[in-house]
This record gives C-alpha cells, sequence and structure tokens, in this order.
C-alpha cells in the first residue's frame, strides 16, 4: 500500500516536471509562429502575446518571403538542399562500403583501430580544419561553391557513418550473403542486393542524421562561402548582422523554413533518429 | 576495395588539414601576402599567443562556457530520464518532442530565443519582467548576463542530448533489481545513487565526454548572439581563430591558435576520463 502510494506521488512528479520542461521547449517555437504573423506595429511598442487578442495576425511575412523575395531566399534554401542532399548521399555510399568491408572482411587483425581512427576524427575541432580548407579550396578555386561544401560534409559524415554500419552489418545474418555466394552471386551484387536492403532502418538513420549535419553547419559554411554559396544558417546569421535591428517577422518565417524541414523528418523518423543517435555514440 | 574511397576521403580532409595547419603553426603564413617565400618562425606564434591577454580571454571564456553548460545540461538530463523511466503513458510522445531541438540549427535557436524572446525593450521576458515591477535585465548588452544568455541558449538545445542517451541507459538497468531494492525498504534516493546511477555511469561518461568536446567547439550562437561581445566578454576561442585566420589572414597564428584548443580539450577530456575511471573503480567495490 505504502509502495504504491509513493509510486504514484513519483509519477505525478514525473508528469509535472516532464510536461514543464516540454513547456520550455514549445514556448520558443509558439514566439517564432506568432512573431511570422505579426505587423510592424505589433511589436513597435511592447510585447503581444496572444494572436487576435492582442494583435491581429498577418500573413504579410510569409508574402514577403515567398512572393516579393522569392529569388533572394531561394538561392540559400536551394544551396542547403542541394548540399545536404548530395553530401549525404555521398557519406552513405562511401560510408557504409567502407563499414560493411570492416564488418566482413578482415583487414589483418586492424579493423578495431581502423574503426577507431574514423571515430578520433570527431574529437577534433573544426577550427583545426577551417584554415586549411580555406587555403586548399581556394587553390583548387572552389571557395564559394556548393561543391566544396558538398565535399567537406560528406567527408564529416563519414567516420560516423562507418561507425555505426559497421556495427550494423555485424549485427545481419551473414549466412543468406554466404549462400547468395555460392550460387554465385558477386560480392557487389550481394552487398547492393541482400545487405544494404537489410540494413536499411540503420541507413535512413545515419542519412538523416547526416543530412541533418549538414543543413545546420556553420563554421565551414562560415569560412568557404560569402555570396553564392551560403546555406540557411550563414544566411540567417549574415541577415541579423546586416540588419541589426532586425526585421523579426521576416526573419521568423525565414527560422521556421530553416527548421521544419529536418525538424518534421528527425521527428518523423523518432525511432530511428534516437538509435542511430545513441547507438552512434554508445558503441564506445 | 570498399574501404578504399573513405580512406582517401578522410586521408585529404582530415590528416592533410591537420599536417598542414600544424606546419602552418610554425611559419608567418598569411592568406594575402602571395609571391612571399614563407618562413619558418619556430615557436614564435605560440609565445605571441602565450603573452596574448586577449586570447587567454577567450580562452578563459570558452572553459567557462563549457564548465556552465555541460553539468547543467547533464543535471537537467538526467532528471528528465529518471522522469521519464517512470512514466509509461505519454513516453514515446515526450521522447519525440525531446528530439526537436536537437535537430534545430543553433544559428536559429540562437536568433530565436537570444535575439527574439531575450531582447531588450519589447522581448517578452523583460516584458514579464516589467511587468511584475523589476528592471528589465541586459541579457545581451551586459558582459555576464550575455554569457548567461548564451549558456541558456545551449542548455534549451542540448539539455534533451544527455536525456536520451541517459534513457538509452537506463533501459539496460534490470528493473528488477530497482523492484527488488523497493521491497527491501530502500527508497526512491537510495535505489537511484546505490543501483541506477553506477550501472548508467559508463553511458553517462560518453554522453558527458560528447558535449565537452561540442561545449569547447562552441561559435554560432556566439556569432549570432553577440558577436563576442559586448568587448570580448563572450568571445570562444573557435570565433578568434575565425577572425584571425579567416578574416585577418594571419593563418600561421590562426593555426596556433587551434592547436592550443586542441591541446586545452585534450587536457580536459583526459582529466575528464580518469576522473570516470577512479569513480567507477570505486564503485565496483
Amino acid at each position: 500500500m505504502k509502495v504504491s502510494t509513493q509510486r504514484r506521488f513519483i509519477r505525478a512528479v514525473s508528469y509535472a516536471i516532464l510536461i514543464t520542461w516540454s513547456l520550455a521547449l514549445v514556448f520558443p517555437m509558439y514566439w517564432v509562429v506568432i512573431t511570422s504573423l505579426k505587423n510592424p506595429v505589433d511589436m513597435s511598442v511592447k510585447a503581444t502575446f496572444l494572436p487576435f487578442i492582442d494583435f491581429e495576425p498577418g500573413l504579410h511575412a510569409w508574402r514577403y518571403l515567398f512572393v516579393e523575395r522569392l529569388a533572394w531566399f531561394m538561392q540559400p534554401f536551394s544551396n542547403s538542399i542541394v548540399v545536404a542532399f548530395i553530401s549525404s548521399g555521398i557519406a552513405l555510399v562511401v560510408g557504409s562500403m567502407a563499414g560493411y568491408a570492416l564488418a566482413r572482411f578482415d583487414f589483418s587483425g586492424k579493423n578495431n583501430s581502423i574503426v577507431l581512427g574514423f571515430m578520433a576524427q570527431r574529437m577534433f575541432p573544426g577550427a583545426l580544419f577551417i584554415l586549411a580548407f580555406l587555403v586548399m579550396f581556394r587553390e583548387l578555386k572552389l571557395l564559394d561553391t556548393r561543391t566544396a561544401l558538398v565535399i567537406v560534409y560528406a567527408a564529416g559524415s563519414i567516420p560516423f557513418i562507418v561507425w555505426v554500419m559497421r556495427d550494423f552489418f555485424e549485427g545481419l545474418p551473414i549466412e543468406i550473403e554466404e549462400s547468395a555466394l555460392i550460387d554465385g552471386a558477386n560480392r557487389l551484387v550481394v552487398i547492393f542486393r541482400i545487405a544494404m536492403p537489410l540494413a536499411a532502418p540503420g541507413l535512413v538513420a545515419v542519412f538523416v542524421l547526416s543530412l541533418i549535419g549538414a543543413w545546420n553547419e556553420y563554421i565551414v559554411a562560415l569560412t568557404l562561402t560569402f555570396r553564392d554559396a551560403i546555406t540557411i544558417p550563414l544566411f540567417m546569421q549574415m541577415q541579423v548582422s546586416l540588419t541589426g535591428y532586425t526585421e523579426w517577422w521576416n526573419m521568423s518565417a525565414i527560422s521556421l523554413v530553416g527548421v521544419i524541414p529536418v525538424v518534421v523528418a528527425g521527428m518523423a523518423l523518432e525511432k530511428y533518429i534516437t538509435s542511430g543517435l545513441t547507438f552512434g555514440a554508445l558503441k564506445g | 576495395m570498399l574501404l578504399l574511397p573513405s580512406l582517401l576521403m578522410t586521408t585529404v580532409l582530415f590528416i592533410a588539414p591537420v599536417a598542414w595547419t600544424l606546419y602552418a603553426a610554425f611559419t608567418d603564413l598569411h592568406l594575402f601576402r602571395v609571391g612571399v617565400e614563407t618562413e619558418w618562425v619556430g615557436l614564435y606564434n605560440f609565445q605571441k599567443l602565450l603573452a596574448s591577454s586577449s586570447f587567454w580571454r577567450t580562452v578563459k571564456n570558452t572553459v567557462v562556457f563549457m564548465l556552465g553548460v555541460v553539468p547543467l545540461q547533464f543535471v537537467i538530463g538526467m532528471v528528465l530520464a529518471v522522469c521519464l523511466d517512470n512514466i509509461t503513458r505519454g513516453l514515446k510522445l515526450f521522447r519525440t518532442w525531446f528530439l526537436m531541438p536537437l535537430m534545430m540549427s543553433p544559428v536559429v535557436v540562437a536568433f530565436v530565443i537570444g535575439r527574439m524572446l531575450f531582447q531588450e525593450d519589447i522581448g517578452p521576458i523583460n516584458s514579464l519582467i516589467r511587468w511584475l515591477g523589476f528592471e528589465g535585465v541586459p541579457w545581451l548588452t551586459h558582459p555576464n548576463w550575455a554569457m548567461f544568455t548564451i549558456m541558456v541558449i545551449d542548455v534549451w538545445q542540448w539539455s534533451s542530448f544527455m536525456t536520451l542517451m541517459l534513457m538509452a541507459g537506463l533501459q539496460g538497468v534490470p528493473y528488477d533489481l530497482r523492484e527488488a531494492a523497493s521491497i527491501d525498504g530502500a527508497s526512491f534516493w537510495q535505489t537511484f545513487v546505490r543501483i541506477t546511477m553506477p550501472l548508467v555511469l559508463p553511458i553517462a561518461a560518453t554522453a558527458l565526454l560528447i558535449r565537452i568536446i561540442d561545449a569547447f567547439k562552441v561559435v554560432d550562437i556566439i556569432m549570432v548572439l553577440t558577436g563576442g561581445g559586448p568587448g570580448q566578454a563572450t568571445e570562444s576561442v573557435t570565433l578568434a581563430i575565425y577572425r584571425a585566420g579567416v578574416k585577418g589572414g594571419d593563418l600561421a597564428f590562426g593555426s596556433s591558435q587551434a592547436y592550443f584548443l586542441l591541446v586545452v580539450m585534450v587536457v580536459f577530456g583526459g582529466a575528464f576520463l580518469v576522473l570516470t575511471r577512479r569513480t567507477m573503480s570505486q564503485t565496483k567495490d
């Protein structure tokens, strides 16, 4: 009797804490949504909190973004999409092949060291690379191009993908692959027809995680791009620095467009993402 | 054969830059100076760095930031993970919702929270504070408050990461064990300290180490919020490296700062690992 009362109490407290934190997470989102619907006058004197009561919501920020300044805004947006998808695609193919190789073949007993070598790269600060990248891509005449970002982001995602996918492939039954090999299928067919489809959940997780990583990356984009190839985070920061006193309603709309795609993708694939995130970190 | 592309890519884009940066740190390489022989300058850049009070300021800022956010994220993350562990209904909903900040760009988070919510004149937080009859807080224009605001943003965004990691750890603690302890009369707190905590420790250590490393790299939120100001109050090492090397073109000096940052990270990371090792071997007894 005593135990169950105590447990009920603990549960109630737990819900209270969880709901409090959830609200702390909601409030900025609520604020950015309503701000994107505000008119300049709603923000000139004091803060307004409730649409229809405090202020009359309008779509003018959205019209500004998607009608008046579409080209201006579409450039960084499409840069982000192109860079994130292509770099993650490359990283996925290259990284999962390496993960497969490290799971199935023996590299004179050094497999674990190779994987650790890949993973050690995570430890290094980005600041250690940006100057070298700057010089390197200047020599290659690739500054301010999407190509430069694709190359860097792909290389940046590979270690994590190798790390996670190697374990994933090791967890798959080897018998199916062996019998296919005995039946005369060659190794590439086995990889792309048998192993990869079986590893689909892992592939989805690492793909989306590297997509999100590329979408949100900042310091490399700041170093390597400045006008044509800028991505959303850089674009936003530039707008903030440029205008100083910012046009909040427009910036709110940009913020929302900048986060909604990845947040929706991440939350829809919650199960995969959480396991990818924790698994990648935990297999230490 | 399958391994080759990844090895190639990481060699070109990881090992080569790291080696080049090391080389640059001992030269007088400059971005905007072309056609002049590059010379070895030995330890000159490092001497310059150690003598620079403004560089030490950025090191201090970065360490303060790390020591401010990581423990707080750990405590919040742990509380939330334990709460999630106590409930069944709505578990998936909370977990999905907690994932949300982790997907977001720090630039956007910094803008929305720092520039909008904490806006000093008409932001909602200062409005509420004034409505309650107090003075508005100079969230971004006072040196200490600016650092505080930056920390709040990082805590808002990354506490969930701790929660998800620690959740994974808690799920590994057999329920029977805790059940048995509570039947034997152990309180909730005793069970947590004696049984749950030691078993979660390895995962907690990994999560902490990841966050420590990430905290040392902080730059994007600072760039959006304060640009390092007021004065130099919130400038991180990475921001200083960007300013010296990319903006200022002093590749050599920037490189030496980057290596210094690596050393600081290794020292803190190493100390942390030694500490957790010791704690773990103690709790095993």
